[in-house]
């Protein structure tokens, strides 16, 4: 597998898996924020192409998971190879923190004493629209705030948190005080 | 230096006290200049979308971080305050926590929008506590105009929730609009609590969750119609219908920006202004007031206008009319006061500065209680904001929170930052964890009563200016014993509260964002400002201790008026604004009276 420019779409398509597999959500739906471009140009640009395609190099050589079992030494495999890997596990942190929060944090120095300079590594907010778009904001089952609000009332009701695919513990429900519907939340 | 036209009155400030007297006035046809020291930029909505933008794009969302501060018109800022490098010159011993902003709308543009009247017994302290001073009116005096302060701005409320320790409403009044929605955090909390006993003294309490006075748009009662955003055309300043606003759409965002306009800002008062009476001089910093030596009357007002928000180049001219309203804000009345030299009776002006400090309790509730969605607070416990406790040590009411930990520790994204590099969690281990825990955040934020002490003040030093060679404000604050021990109390019903409930307490400073610390006892708190600037140019029933009288009107020139919570002789417990929109309205209903022919 060689490295591609951002704008090529293979290396895209393989920042977007990489992505949809340590945030949990899926393709389609990072694909919906309109931020993977942007994200992988952040990568890129701080930490260098190369280092990235070895990254994607690395996770799509992880073996298939099928089952349980599979999945779980996927993980284990990815966590050895990359997440615990002295180069590559801080950028995939980093990766998993944009996607929730939209923010490019600032890497630990020890990474950037070995493996620097990263001129661009400080923490910034990669644009107004990653702010909004942060996933964090749809596994809480809330929204960002100042953006996307759920509208007039729509607080007085149990939050709903949503599922999702290998979600290994069931949340706990909200159990609502009384089962009747509050008589203020007439809709405006 | 050039001299402008005069006006019927000139009003140093576009924040909601000066925007509510420049409304009253103009609509009674009297002629009105705004001098406002700030840009003009939350005029439009495309510039206040802008703002909202730039509150997105922040790394640090503090209150402030949607609207910087021109070049010429420099204001505090809550992160300088660890280093003491901002626009206030802190002497301490402790730190000022509290900031605000200059702006067309002033510090309304950021706050939450709680509505509280001051209880009845807040009038008069040194009566039945014996600490504090009185003011030279009562609640009685006051309800009138708390009932158009209520209309004016827009505050949203059942009378049915707020007959509370001998607050009264008049028979067939309500609060032009329902109150805001209580949410489902208020509801899992006060399931659990409401009816607790809590005793300090000898007295005892039963708290409960209840709903407060917001002036967050909700369901209109009557013929009330809410002002929603505000959206002045450039050319001819005429306001363009507005297109959303009229409801909390719950952005979770009351502070620092309400993206839609619902929470009320003094910019709304300008919009409805008569605008054929009505000018505005955005950019435009009040330096120096004139005053006849010999009678003490204000001649005019020096104001140094810039035209580049982003430089300190600027001309100076002067404004005249026939009376003088301050509506600066209690730091920066005090501030032009005394950069004229007036120091005001035994030189009171600028002393017994106030606030609120407030500390935080957080926890996690044993189940989901919804939290980050909803305006960022719709409930409080107000029992305990008044009793004869208050001889020994401060009142307080509680907040509850709907953002959760966002306040206190700076979540939700610092509990990702927590789980994906302390946990080292990725994918769905990661994912689960987050969904798991952060709706079960609670948050309450405890805000004490501080008293009048005189050396607690705002002065100025010729060694510190701002790029217009203005002075910046010098701060001595000291937080005394009386509120320390409110603190402690306060302290220990959070405790008791999160007990009942079950909620496990995560309260620890050490793990949460920084705030400055004070000592009593072997306890060791932590406190942030409140945003209630006040007692700064305090009223009072005779010159003697007191810089403005019952109306506002300065003792020493009586073509003077210095509005806002300035104006408080104490505090209490309630947020500022409503009382000092109350005022103010007091003040205006004055104002028609001398200055119509």
């Amino acid at each position: 597998m060689s490295a591609a420019k951002t704008g090529d779409a293979s290396r895209l398509d393989q920042f977007l898996a990489f992505s949809a597999e340590v945030t949990a959500f899926g393709v389609v739906e990072l694909q919906g924020t309109g931020q993977a471009e942007a994200y992988l140009q952040t990568v890129d640009d701080v930490v260098g192409a190369a280092l990235v395609d070895e990254l994607l190099v690395l996770h799509a050589k992880a073996p298939r998971a099928t089952g349980n079992e599979g999945r779980a030494a996927r993980g284990a495999h990815l966590r050895r190879t990359i997440f615990g890997d002295g180069k590559l596990g801080p950028v995939a942190r980093n990766i998993v923190k944009l996607w929730y929060s939209g923010v490019w944090y600032e890497l630990p120095g020890a990474w950037t004493e070995t493996y620097g300079p990263a001129p661009q590594d400080v923490t910034f907010v990669v644009s107004p629209s990653s702010y909004v778009e942060g996933l964090l904001w749809t596994a809480i089952g809330a929204h960002p705030a100042g953006a996307k609000a759920p509208g007039y009332g729509s607080w007085a009701a149990p939050p709903r948190i949503p599922r999702f695919a290998d979600d290994p513990v069931s949340p706990p429900s909200a159990e609502p005080v009384d089962g009747t519907v509050d008589a203020e939340r007439v809709p405006a | 230096m050039n001299k402008d036209a005069a006006f019927d009155a000139v009003i140093v400030g576009a924040g909601v006290a000066g925007a509510l007297i420049a409304k009253r006035l103009t609509d009674a046809g009297l002629t009105v200049l705004v001098l406002e020291a700030g840009p003009g930029t939350s005029r439009g909505l495309d510039d206040y979308t802008r703002h909202l933008e730039r509150f997105y794009a922040a790394s640090a969302k503090s209150p402030e971080s949607p609207w910087p501060p021109a070049v010429g018109a420099p204001q505090p800022d809550t992160t300088a305050l660890r280093n003491n490098d901002g626009y206030f010159v802190q002497r301490g011993p402790n730190p000022y926590g509290s900031s605000y902003t200059r702006l067309w709308g002033g510090s309304t543009l950021h706050w939450l929008g709680v509505s509280l009247r001051m209880l009845p017994e807040d009038f008069r302290m040194r009566s039945l506590h014996g600490v504090g001073r009185d003011w030279p009116l009562d609640y009685t005096a006051l309800a009138p105009y708390y009932e158009r302060a209520e209309r004016a701005i827009g505050v949203s409320a059942d009378v049915a929730d707020q007959s509370y320790l001998g607050v009264t409403f008049p028979d067939g009044y309500d609060y032009p609009m329902r109150r805001v929605p209580p949410s489902y955090a208020d509801r899992v909390l006060g399931a659990a609590v409401d009816g607790m006993p809590i005793t300090l003294g000898d007295e005892e309490f039963a708290i409960r969750v209840r709903s407060y006075p917001a002036a967050r748009n909700s369901i209109p009662r009557g013929d009330y119609r809410p002002a929603g955003a505000v959206d002045i055309r450039a050319g001819d300043g005429s306001s363009i219908p507005p297109l959303q606003g009229e409801r909390c759409q719950g952005n979770t965002s009351c502070t620092p920006i309400c993206p839609v306009q619902a929470k009320y800002h003094a910019g709304k008062t300008l919009a409805q202004a008569d605008l054929r009476f009505l000018t505005v001089r955005v950019q435009a910093v009040a330096s120096k007031i004139l005053v006849d030596p010999a009678s003490g009357a204000v001649q005019g007002i020096e104001y140094k206008r810039y035209d580049d928000p982003e430089a300190a180049s600027h001309t100076t001219r002067v404004a005249t009319g026939r009376t003088y309203i301050l509506a600066a804000h209690a730091v920066e009345n005090a501030k032009l006061m005394l950069a004229s030299g007036l120091e005001g009776p035994r030189g009171h002006v600028g002393r017994t500065l106030m606030d609120h400090p407030a500390l935080y309790a957080w926890g996690l509730a044993p189940l989901d209680v919804g939290a980050y969605r909803g305006p960022q607070s719709t409930s409080g416990i107000e029992e305990l904001r008044g009793g004869a406790f208050r001889a020994r040590h401060a009142a307080f009411r509680f907040d509850v929170g709907n953002d959760g930990w966002r306040a206190s520790t700076g979540a939700p994204d610092t509990a990702v930052s927590d789980a994906v590099m302390t946990r080292n969690l990725f994918g769905p281990a990661l994912r689960a964890q987050l969904g798991a825990t952060l709706p079960r955040h609670v948050r309450l934020s405890l805000a004490v009563e501080q008293l009048p002490d005189p050396d607690n003040r705002v002065s100025i030093d010729p060694g510190y200016l701002d790029p217009l060679g203005n002075p910046r404000p010098v701060i001595d604050y000291r937080i005394d014993d009386y509120t320390l021990a409110g603190m402690a109390a306060a302290s220990d019903v959070a405790r008791a509260v999160f007990r009942r409930a079950g909620v496990t307490d995560c309260t620890d400073p050490s793990k949460g964002s920084w705030f400055p610390s004070v000592f009593y006892r072997g306890r060791e708190f932590h406190y942030h400002g409140m945003g209630h600037f006040a007692g700064t140019h305090a009223m009072g029933a005779d010159p003697a201790g007191s810089v403005v009288d019952a109306d506002q009107r300065a003792w020493e020139h009586r073509n003077l008026f210095l509005v806002g919570s300035g104006s408080f002789p104490t505090m209490g417990t309630s947020n500022p604004t409503l009382t000092l929109a109350a005022l103010a309205l007091r003040t205006a209903d004055r104002l028609v009276e001398s200055l119509l022919p």
